[in-house]
């Protein structure tokens, strides 16, 4: 649409002013870890005008000490020994390994929902989209006393299959869409040829989706290690991912808000790296692969 | 041809093989919880003997005389509908912003695409420091322009607290909205446009003759899986007021789980849990039909 030049430019503060605003609390969270005591509690609040200090992220991580990752690592200046160290490493590998499991499993039936016709396949995708509907805290009553009588509670192991069920829907839908796009004649002239239907999967449509497949991981990795619900409910001690262990921080005695803010700040930005690389799929991904970019 | 003959026995040919894993552990994760679930629904702990009692219909009954259950659900849906409301408004509004090629507006949309990545419970304790009524942020903001009294701390006053929550809620997903509208926006055909403008269309006719309708299947979508999610909030009621004050921000999930875990009242818990689960499954199958999404 033709536009003046005063109303292009109107338009081009007002757009960086609205994210601005949108930007300002990670700012302000992230200027958080790196201030004393004295500057977060200071009124009125500062915003730039702090003396910056990295204590925040040696106490967390235990850097000073060595890598404390996974240890018992108090980090209450107070003296009191309330604050579990953080659990970075639990965070991945939980992550990883629900990852694998849902993109494994979801790469094959994603690719017969794609390709094979067959009676109630409509209402096959749409029993999928359901299971997404569960309210977590309906999954996670009864998880938890299904993993209390199989000893899964509080392992890597159990976390890992509720975390890779949990993203069973998404992968599936997006990963379908994904293959949706590799046009279907080639399976059919493959077909045609004598090979089998695992050989065309295995050798060309998996190939094919590389990009697809790995955006799919991406976003399944980010909502295992954003999820809160069943972290809080499925551990107690030997493992916590990095949600439940901030929200530790907050005790009856007082708030730990810069080690909490560092932690916070150490674990958003793996994350805003991983985004820009699936920038161009993110849409699809977030709307389960119902609309492309 | 003897080796399409072979192929079409082939085992893979049939859906089944390729279906069998998902559906096994959909099962187990869908299926089983739900009858588990049930099954729980009409038993109660007894912590003094420490085993599980039949107890019939007794959990529903409470459930339907249970003051606090009807509040969190009240609670559930105002969060719902007004930030749901608030999050389309906006994000179709930030949307049509910057649905164009000006200086750094690529960048902008990258920029609001990181909310999304941050875990909701940081999230939640991100506003819990800024909305702190002794040194947050906007707790200062809101002071200086008049909007709130001295000293008032707004997630520990009954009338706020809500308001508090839905703030983190808001910013947190409004890009959401903002990035699917965006690619909705730019699929868009431009000739209906330009015809519109040669018969002098003003920009308000065409949004909402032409833009509305055409965006119709996008905002559907956006609703449905905001609106689940919405649903059945947790991580900030539980990170930011843990229901209170008083029962003020109690959402059904959040009461479901303390119930069960914090009052060991399994049974009862597992009872709000089916509530939550069934009026979601209702509403998202009925907007389903209603507006033909499809996947």
């Amino acid at each position: 649409m033709p536009q003046s030049k005063s109303a292009r430019t109107f338009r081009t503060l007002a757009g960086w002013l609205v994210v601005a605003i949108f930007f300002f609390p990670i700012f302000f969270w992230t200027s958080v870890a790196f201030r004393n005591a004295r500057d977060i509690f200071d009124w009125p609040p500062k915003l730039v005008n702090f003396t910056p200090t990295v204590k925040n992220f040696e106490q967390v991580f235990g850097i000073s000490l060595g890598f404390g990752f996974g240890t018992q690592e108090t980090v209450n200046p107070g003296g009191g020994n309330f604050y579990m160290a953080p659990r970075l490493v639990d965070s991945i590998v939980v992550a990883t390994f629900s990852t694998l499991l849902a993109i494994a499993v979801a790469t094959l039936a994603a690719y017969c929902l794609s390709r094979m016709q067959f009676r109630g396949r409509h209402q096959f995708v749409n029993w999928v989209l359901s299971t997404r509907m569960m309210p977590p805290v309906a999954v996670a009553i009864p998880m938890f006393f299904i993993f209390k009588q199989l000893n899964l509670l509080d392992t890597y192991l159990g976390l890992v299959l509720v975390h890779g069920l949990m993203n069973l829907p998404l992968a599936v839908l997006l990963l379908k869409s994904f293959f949706d796009d590799i046009p279907s004649e080639i399976d059919e002239s493959a077909l045609l040829d004598g090979a089998s239907r695992w050989t065309i999967f295995r050798r060309i449509v998996l190939p094919m989706a590389k990009g697809g497949i790995a955006a799919s991981a991406v976003l399944c990795f980010i909502f295992s290690w954003t999820e809160f619900l069943f972290v809080l409910t499925l551990t107690q001690t030997s493992i916590k991912t990095v949600p439940v262990v901030s929200s530790t921080f907050v005790t009856s005695i007082g708030t730990a808000w810069g080690n909490m803010a560092a932690l916070g700040a150490a674990a958003i930005v793996p994350a805003f790296i991983v985004i820009l690389l699936v920038q161009r799929h993110l849409v699809r991904g977030l709307t389960m692969g119902s609309l492309k970019q | 041809m003897s080796t399409i003959q072979v192929r079409r026995f082939a085992i893979s040919d049939s859906p089944w093989p390729w279906l069998f894993p998902l559906v096994a552990l959909l099962m187990v994760f869908t299926i089983y919880p739900l009858i588990y679930n049930i099954w729980l629904s009409f038993h109660e702990f007894l912590p003094r003997k420490r085993t599980l009692a039949f107890v019939g219909f007794s959990n529903w009954i409470q459930l339907w005389n249970d003051t606090r259950f009807w509040g969190a659900l009240g609670v559930t849906f105002i969060y719902f509908i007004i930030a749901l409301t608030c999050e389309i408004v906006l994000g179709m509004a930030i949307a049509l912003l910057l649905d164009a090629e000006l200086p750094g507006f690529g960048v902008l949309r990258a920029v609001l695409s990181m909310t999304l990545v941050i875990p909701p419970a940081i999230a939640g304790m991100m506003f819990l420091l800024m909305e702190d009524p002794q040194f947050g942020v906007i707790t200062y903001f809101l002071n200086e322009l008049g909007l709130l009294a001295k000293g008032t701390p707004i997630l520990s006053t009954s009338s706020l607290a809500l308001a508090g929550v839905m703030v983190a809620e808001i910013w947190q997903w409004t890009p959401f909205m903002v990035l699917i509208f965006l690619a909705g926006l730019r699929a868009l055909p431009a000739e209906p446009y330009e015809a519109a403008m040669i018969d002098g269309a003003s920009a308000v006719q065409m949004f909402r003759r032409l833009t509305l309708p055409m965006m119709s299947r996008v905002i559907a979508v956006a609703v449905l899986l905001r609106g689940i999610d919405l649903f059945r909030v947790f991580d900030y009621v539980f990170v930011m007021t843990s229901g209170g004050p008083g029962t003020a921000t109690y959402t059904l999930s959040l009461y479901a789980w303390q119930q069960t875990f914090s009052n060991l009242k399994w049974g009862y818990g597992a009872t709000l849990s089916l509530v939550s689960l069934a009026i979601i499954m209702v509403l998202a199958n009925l907007f389903i039909k209603l507006f033909k999404v499809r996947w």
